[in-house]
């Protein structure tokens, strides 16, 4: 039998790799949830032409209408417009803290993981350090130690975020360091510097990935429960866990709680969702 | 067995050094303080200390001298169990945490046991009820992680206090208070514990092993129970271990929302008044708890899993 | 050719023992989601009868096994009739068919080191299978049990008992998992490859355990197996499976001796333990370089591994453009006799000199060098490639990382020696997720190639592949040689591919050598004991 008669005769594969990229409709979904919360942080004029600052003392506490969607606060402003023109601050601290994790954390993870002993070791036990710091605790010493603003808050949420980075991508480090395919590259004559960046890191990050758009999640939710907790910039700043927050001084027009609350667990769901999809289609 | 103890040995060592360096490094985060918070916060008149008691916690403090003469002296008197005195109240920072440790103990075992059931109650459902109802069930984690603390707290009550009355916002420390306080911080630590155990459940019924066991007859939920159940659950130590984590610092902004007094409280009254000795003793104190609940579980893990030799243990909280 | 009308004409001939067959299924598919994978097969077995279902993976041997034991994953849907014992299982419902399993139909899986619940005792599990005897008191299921352990040849049925599934090895663990599939004695053994995860000489012992069991018990067996010689030597009839369509099925002595499907005729060739000689040619090539002066020479080494010595003063030498094979079974040295002779290892003792140069005590930038001339093929390209790299980077680095031409005559030679092992230009730009298994291994190989090495070592290059597509690569490797006259150190368990390919032999056990020679002195005059028990458990597909 010729060479070329053989490749006829073995399965061919595309179709499982076809599956792969068919996207479920609810991450389309949340695609378009993210894509339109992006939208609201780079243009929210675009979405709300009404002022998120100065209200109309006619209208306070309006319920939720088609002229005021999420209804009025207390000083008669539209609540959606307060909601889209705090997504700025809300999604770009969240940002800032996963990128503090990732960088951070990354390079410890994968210092730890690729050159071991000692450095592993003293990398570690820092890395056991702010583990067994309660995270949130942690944050809020930390935006304590900074002062309180927003930006501060995302810091703090992105160092204590480090721990998990660090702890991931070391695995993912060990697990591609041990692969046979890695082996083979140093028989092949690969150096280090070469396994190191061009098999091992393209192979961790695909779970690094994962874990830094879940990450955004959670720190949205960190940075609401700091700004809830006034850690964040005061008002007229309208941050989404401080528009909760101070919804709650009014029992009666719920909306002020109701609106914002949606929104931030709509965009957190719409995040996770992504993640477990990038995580299944590994 | 000695294999066992030279193990038990060397992941105590860890956590005494752990415990240490994390002390060092509180110290470090809040010198970082810009100002001079404890002289402003002693001089306030408003807290009440005489020129004598300044000079007294200064020089207790050090707090003339540099910052690595601080470091070890604070460090020494905490290796002797001695956590320091609040620059707000004048009072023995062991007093005031001891004063409050009861009600946050009561609201962490309370969150655990709900988060324990309810977590095992939806990886139980999602994996015996029929399709559409475990379909839902499988959604509820990713749900419960998307739903900040603080909303699950101020829903739960606007529903059972404001609406059904079932208790006083006032009373906050009364029995159905405690539990949904409790409830509001077990639902965020069982959607954790949920995830791990359904994805778990998942792995151990694909295997080859489960298959047989079907193939001796066995029905839905004897295999459950009797099959995958406790190698799922096995690997839940070790969440619940971390899980120890999540309940000492979501208890800051439950006990803010449900009005409670308790650790979490003292922090945030720490925070705002600047009281650094009490933060520094509080955040030591959680990772002490922390060090030690994950070496317990560290130390239990092996005899509970037939399959674990020392060395090779699944991912555990302090030996990343 | 109309392969139905021949089935029918086989299968309304009863088997040989009984009148009624005891399992009759007649137009089984199977899919999952939309894609089929089984289709309209039919089959029948009788009570006390043998039937082995044949075919390499993808062929639905499996997902029939499954199907009929009712043990699909949810994805998956079967249709058509699947009779047991004279009643209609495929749509009864779970509860109703529950009580058949275990009592009348046993199952034994394919890796023993899985099929247990690794977190409960031995003892534990094989209660639920007593439990399954009807009329045994409760209090008499630990004798039962221990009474199976002892019948299927478990010398310490007390100790087996207590143990946990890790603590015993796979042949133990198998006997285990057979015992407790007679144990409520089944009127049909579903086996699906038990002896695929095992040592060749364990493999015969559990399959002849499985013989004697049927022949005690009455038990019918249906065997699902990729092996043609095993089917041949153990069951009556055979069914050859192909992209889940029946090809040929017929007894044994048909099938087997007059293979009428185009199929069924490959097969047969491609099994090496049936063809000895099937590349007398392109070996002889090699043959008359016998004498030559070694290109490699391995002396005296020896490596430990804390109290293990995994290599025991091993010594062998391979003449350039020969081959030689390393055979053993899993813990004989093999793999880490390779590593040391790759210079992944280091030895405690000895010394290896590779074409003149001694390998070990160098600088890293001098074994480099040494290295551009002995490349390492591994045994599992599915885990060999780097999966995010595309086939041309992949055969591509090591030519960047030896800095050998320019950008472009490095490509040209990428294509070159891509085509020399059979790949086209279309796959250049897949990664491989894209390619098949076969494809994926000569990509491997084409990796090992292109720095133009005097000598190759093979890591049982085929073990993971189907034996169509072994024999496909084997042919690339002889011709390769017989062209380029490259050395070749092959490693291996499989002792008729080794007469396939190879020129000289070491036979390896505990780390040492037990015998070595020519491949003809060994296969024809074996002068130790264990090489003679290895080749006395090679299936030779006489019934």
């Amino acid at each position: 039998m010729t060479l070329t008669a053989v490749t006829a005769t073995e399965a061919p594969v595309p179709a499982r790799v076809r599956r792969t990229w068919r996207v479920p409709p609810t991450v389309v979904l949340s695609f378009l949830v993210v894509a339109l919360v992006v939208g609201w942080s780079v243009a929210p004029g675009v979405f709300s032409g009404q002022d998120p600052v100065n209200g109309v003392p006619a209208d306070l506490f309006a319920p939720p209408s088609a002229a005021h969607w999420f209804g009025t606060d207390h000083l008669g402003r539209d609540e959606f417009a307060r909601v889209v023109h705090g997504t700025a601050s809300s999604v770009s601290s969240a940002l800032v803290a996963v990128l503090i994790g990732l960088v951070v954390g990354g390079l410890i993870g994968l210092l730890s993981g690729f050159l071991g002993g000692l450095v592993d070791t003293v990398l570690a036990r820092f890395v056991d350090v702010l583990l067994a710091i309660p995270s949130f605790l942690l944050a809020v010493v930390v935006v304590s130690a900074l002062g309180f603003q927003t930006i501060n808050a995302a810091i703090a949420t992105g160092v204590s975020a480090v721990a998990v980075f660090a702890r991931v991508l070391r695995s993912e480090v060990l697990k591609a360091r041990s692969a046979v395919f890695v082996e083979a590259s140093l028989v092949l004559g690969g150096s280090r510097a070469h396994v190191l960046l061009r098999h091992v890191l393209p192979n961790a990050s695909r779970s690094v990935l994962q874990l830094a758009v879940l990450q955004f999640g959670l720190s949205i939710l960190v940075i609401a429960s700091l700004a809830f907790l006034g850690y964040g910039d005061p008002p007229p700043a309208s941050d989404w866990g401080l528009l909760i927050s101070a919804g709650r001084e009014y029992p009666l027009a719920p909306w002020l709680i109701y609106a914002p609350a949606l929104v931030t667990i709509v965009t957190v769901l719409s995040v996770n969702r992504i993640s477990r999809w990038l995580r299944k289609t590994d | 067995m000695s294999g066992y103890g030279g193990f038990a040995l060397r992941r105590a060592g860890q956590a005494v050094v752990v415990v240490l360096l994390t002390y060092v490094f509180t110290f470090w985060v809040i010198s970082v303080l810009p100002g001079d918070p404890v002289t402003t916060t002693l001089r306030n008149p408003q807290n009440g200390f005489t020129e004598e008691e300044i000079a007294r916690i200064v020089s207790y403090y050090g707090l003339d001298r540099p910052v690595l003469v601080q470091l070890w002296e604070s460090l020494s008197r905490f290796v002797t169990g001695d956590l320091g005195v609040s620059l707000r109240s004048n009072r023995s920072v062991a007093d005031m945490i001891g004063e409050v440790l009861p009600s946050t103990l009561v609201l962490a075992a309370a969150s655990l046991t709900i988060a324990v059931v309810l977590s095992f109650a939806i990886a139980f459902g999602v994996h015996y009820l029929p399709r559409p109802f475990s379909t839902a069930l499988r959604s509820v984690p990713s749900l419960f992680l998307s739903v900040p603390g603080f909303l699950v707290g101020l829903l739960l009550i606007q529903v059972f206090s404001f609406g059904l009355g079932l208790f006083r916002a006032i009373d906050t420390d009364g029995p159905v208070a405690t539990f949904f306080a409790a409830l509001t911080l077990g639902i965020w630590v069982s959607a954790q514990i949920a995830e791990v155990l359904i994805a778990n459940l998942d792995h151990e019924a694909a295997q080859e092993y489960a298959g047989v066991a079907r193939s001796r007859g066995l029905g839905r939920l004897r295999m459950l129970l009797k099959h995958l159940l406790k190698p799922s659950s096995l690997p839940v130590v070790t969440v619940l271990a971390l899980m120890i984590g999540e309940v000492l610092g979501g208890a800051v902004i439950t006990e803010a929302v449900f009005g409670r007094t308790g650790i979490g409280n003292l922090v945030e009254r720490s925070v705002a008044s600047q009281d650094l000795p009490v933060l520094q003793a509080v955040v030591t104190l959680a990772a002490v708890v922390f060090v030690v609940v994950n070496l317990l579980a560290d130390l239990v893990y092996p005899l509970l899993d037939p399959r674990v030799t020392l060395q090779a243990r699944p991912e555990v909280g302090a030996n990343a | 050719m109309a392969p139905q009308d021949r089935l029918t004409s086989t299968l309304t001939r009863p088997a040989s023992t009984t009148t009624a067959p005891l399992l009759q299924v007649s137009g089984l598919s199977v899919a999952y989601g939309g894609r089929q994978v089984v289709s309209g097969v039919d089959l029948a077995l009788g009570a006390g009868g043998s039937l082995a279902l044949i075919g390499e993976s993808g062929s639905g041997k499996s997902t029939i096994a499954r199907a009929l034991l009712r043990l699909l994953p949810a994805s998956g849907r079967a249709t058509g009739h699947v009779e047991l014992a004279g009643r209609e299982v495929l749509g009864l419902p779970e509860r109703r068919f529950r009580p058949l399993r275990g009592r009348t139909l046993g199952f034994v899986p394919q890796d023993p080191a899985s099929a247990l619940n690794p977190v409960r005792t031995i003892g534990v599990q094989a209660l639920e299978a007593a439990e399954l005897v009807d009329g045994l008191a409760k209090e008499d299921r630990r004798e039962a049990v221990l009474e199976t352990f002892a019948q299927v040849g478990l010398t310490d049925p007390q100790r087996v008992f207590a143990a946990h599934p890790h603590e015993l090895s796979g042949g133990m663990l198998q006997r285990v998992l057979i015992g407790l599939a007679v144990l409520p004695r089944p009127s049909l053994l579903v086996a699906d490859e038990p002896t695929s995860a095992l040592d060749v000489t364990i493999q015969k012992r559990i399959l002849d355990l499985l013989s004697t069991l049927r022949a005690d018990l009455g038990i019918s067996l249906l065997l699902i197996t990729h092996d043609l010689a095993i089917a041949a030597e153990r069951a009556e009839s055979l069914i050859v499976l192909k992209d889940g369509r029946i090809q040929e099925a017929g007894t044994t002595a048909e099938v087997f001796a007059n293979p009428t499907s185009a199929y069924a005729r490959q097969l047969h060739a491609d099994v090496p333990a049936l063809n000895p000689d099937r590349y007398a040619d392109l070996r002889a090539v090699g043959e008359g370089r016998a004498g030559d002066p070694a290109r490699i020479e391995v002396q005296g080494v020896t490596k430990t591994f804390g109290s293990l010595t995994a290599v025991d003063d091993v010594s062998f030498a391979v003449p350039a453009g020969t081959t030689h094979a390393l055979v053993g079974e899993s813990g004989s040295g093999k793999t880490t006799a390779i590593r040391l002779l790759l210079g992944l290892e280091q030895p405690d003792s000895g010394r290896i000199v590779v074409a003149g140069e001694e390998l070990h005590g160098r600088s890293h930038a001098s074994l480099r060098s040494v290295r551009r001339h002995l490349q390492l093929v591994y045994q599992n390209p599915f885990t060999s490639l780097d999966p995010t790299w595309k086939v041309e980077r992949l055969v591509r680095e090591p030519l960047d990382r030896y800095r050998i031409g320019d950008p472009a005559s490095r490509r040209e030679l990428v294509r070159e020696t891509l085509r020399s092992v059979g790949l086209g230009e279309e796959l250049v730009s897949r990664k491989p997720s894209a390619l098949s298994g076969g494809q994926r291994q000569r990509v491997a190989i084409a990796r090992a190639l292109v720095l133009r090495p005097d000598v190759i070592v093979l890591d049982e290059p085929t073990s993971a592949l189907d034996v169509s597509v072994q024999a496909d690569i084997v042919e690339t490797l002889l011709r390769l040689q017989a062209d380029l006259g490259l050395t070749y150190v092959f490693v291996s368990h499989d002792l008729s591919l080794v007469r396939q390919l190879a020129h000289t032999v070491s036979v390896m056990r505990t780390g040492r050598v037990v015998e070595h020679g020519t491949v003809a002195s060994i296969f024809d005059s074996p002068q130790e004991e264990y090489t003679r028990t290895l080749l006395a458990s090679l299936p030779v597909g006489a019934a």
